[in-house]
């Protein structure tokens, strides 16, 4: 299968768009999502493993993980569902917190929502961010009225397109 | 020290930056526009210096403000890891997927 690395869309200054076709059905993307014993298997950024992870799948219900480097090094993070649509929708608050999972003053909160359509025999996931803390990130994405960064965007939608 | 997310998070800044950005001004110009005090307009215009975000560019008497857009990358590198983290995330759901499907396929043959 060819690699469908997907750029990004900012359909607003607050809003972070990502899609991408997996060659599998809704039901198995799904489950891949939604049940720790899957997602140990994948959730970490490449060469990490994820040595924690505890999963209370409903609303307001808390998704709490460890990340762990090549290196040793940990980073954890707790989501909380807030609308849970099966086997459509995923809503989820995307936090950082500490190990007892209080939450890190300071941090990006961004609210998570997962979309899973399905496509014949595959599935299309579609990943919208909406950064929601004030202070941080609102501001990320005051971007778009930034020239300088808007013509690094264009290269680099440019640069995906060609690939 | 601020941040630059911080200093960004201010709308009156953002402003100012969007104003500097056609062109650069004068401090009554922006005092105008935005139609707030000089004072308070010198007092962003501080924060924007301090951050590097605005640079002076002096002119007999008058005092230019303008745009330095160089920090800007650090939020141009911010989203670029951010797509990269999804992108990851992306790829190795992409081989779990299909490693659960062929463990499917071999049970069912046997």
């Amino acid at each position: 299968m060819t690699k469908n690395k997907a750029p990004y869309t900012t359909p607003s200054d607050r809003e972070f768009v990502m899609e991408r076709l997996f060659d599998a059905p809704r039901e198995l993307v799904w489950q891949a999502w939604t049940k720790p014993e899957h997602l140990t298997h994948w959730w970490g950024p490449k060469g990490w493993t994820l040595p924690v992870c505890k999963v209370d799948f409903r609303p307001g219900g808390i998704w709490h993980y460890c990340m762990r480097g090549p290196g040793g090094e940990e980073s954890w993070g707790k989501a909380i569902y807030r609308e849970i649509v099966e086997p459509e929708r995923i809503v989820y608050l995307d936090t950082f917190a500490d190990e007892a999972g209080n939450p890190i003053e300071g941090a990006p909160e961004m609210l998570i929502t997962v979309t899973f359509t399905e496509q014949g025999s595959r599935t299309k996931l579609s990943t919208h961010t909406l950064f929601t803390s004030a202070a941080d990130l609102e501001s990320v994405l005051a971007m778009g009225m930034v020239e300088g960064v808007t013509q690094t965007w264009d290269r680099l939608e440019e640069h995906l397109a060609s690939l | 020290m601020n941040t630059i997310f911080d200093v960004l998070a201010d709308p009156t800044r953002r402003r100012i930056m969007d104003l500097l950005r056609e062109r650069p001004r004068l401090v009554g110009e922006l005092t105008d526009l935005l139609e707030i005090s000089q004072p308070g307009v010198s007092k962003q215009l501080r924060v924007l210096r301090e951050a590097g975000l605005v640079q002076v560019r002096k002119d007999a008497q008058r005092r230019w403000y303008e745009l330095r857009p160089e920090p800007l990358a650090e939020l141009d590198e911010w989203l670029e890891s951010y797509r990269h983290l999804w992108d990851e995330r992306y790829d190795r759901l992409d081989k779990y997927l299909q490693e659960l499907q062929a463990k499917e396929k071999n049970d069912d043959q046997k």
